[in-house]
């Protein structure tokens, strides 16, 4: 890099060194397209009172024994589902259930015909 | 209203939100930014407004965080520099900035030769290089402060600088800017 370069490099970006952009409305454009204080300022607002409201409910949680309540339903229905289940075990095998064969074989054509003939439709369509 | 230093600006829009004195600062620094981002795209003027757009809105939602270790118009420069690189960052996977040619960003209104012979140059230049060059041969920008304006230690734009004028002059001898 002589110092000839460096003057033809000079030269070459004086006019771009000297060039100034008109505005041509870009101000006015930057201006309107501010965010406006008071929608910022109400953006704001909502973020601070939502975590004020998830404060509000953790703290009422733990004050009001939420623990408790939570426990209960969990293992209240755990129990009961765990009883319905023995008592279906316990009396299955001697319950008479009265069975309609037009039913199974409705069952049956279902299984075998209907859903293998919509999945080949599918496929095709997206094939 | 009186012409007012950019701190006394910078002070009224930080505090006040005074939208008055943001005006002016837009119209004070529209050129200069707008002038970065038309040397960083090659000249495509409709990305280049969006980006110096992008730029003073940053500037605007984030006043509040200049402190005045430095001017006014490099803190701009650096959100500018950093939109740029963002803008880059997210075009790289569909269309790279660098390698678009020269000629079809030029714009259509009244370009002279000079100017589409300067984007063809620029475009031979990697990105970095190219922001180096137009920061201190366009824009006038010593290398200290192009350092401070993109983050970049002062020994690499000097590099950067160092094989950008390398690579401009050969491109200028070849198109006989030497005779």
């Amino acid at each position: 890099m002589t110092d000839k370069d460096n003057i033809m490099l000079e030269e070459f970006f004086k006019q771009a060194a000297q060039q100034q952009i008109e505005d041509n409305g870009f101000t006015e454009r930057v201006m309107m397209n501010l965010p406006d204080r008071k929608i910022e300022l109400i953006r704001k607002m909502s973020c601070v009172w939502t975590l004020v409201c998830i404060a509000a409910g953790i703290a009422l949680f733990f004050f009001l024994g939420g623990w408790q309540v939570l426990e209960g339903l969990v293992f209240g229905g755990l129990r009961m589902m765990l009883g319905w289940l023995e008592v279906m075990l316990v009396t299955a095998p001697t319950t008479e259930i009265p069975i309609n064969p037009w039913v199974i074989l409705l069952m049956v054509a279902f299984v075998l015909i209907y859903l293998p003939y919509q999945t080949y439709r599918k496929l095709s369509a997206t094939l | 209203m009186a012409e007012l230093s950019d701190i006394s600006l910078v002070t009224q829009v930080a505090v006040f939100r005074n939208k008055k004195a943001f005006d002016q600062l837009v119209r004070k620094y529209q050129s200069p930014v707008r002038r970065f981002f038309l040397n960083q795209t090659l000249g495509d003027e409709q990305l280049s407004d969006d980006l110096a757009q992008e730029t003073f809105i940053k500037a605007y939602v984030n006043i509040t965080k200049f402190r005045g270790i430095s001017s006014f118009s490099t803190w701009l420069m650096r959100i500018a520099y950093n939109v740029f690189y963002d803008e880059v960052r997210s075009r790289k996977q569909t269309e790279d900035i660098d390698e678009s040619p020269a000629v079809r960003h030029t714009s259509a209104s009244g370009d002279s030769n000079l100017k589409m012979d300067i984007y063809a140059a620029l475009a031979l230049l990697k990105s970095e290089e190219r922001t180096c060059i137009t920061m201190q041969l366009i824009d006038g920008y010593p290398i200290e402060q192009i350092s401070k304006i993109t983050g970049i230690a002062e020994n690499t734009v000097k590099s950067h600088l160092k094989r950008g004028k390398d690579k401009m002059a050969n491109y200028l001898k070849q198109n006989g800017y030497d005779r």
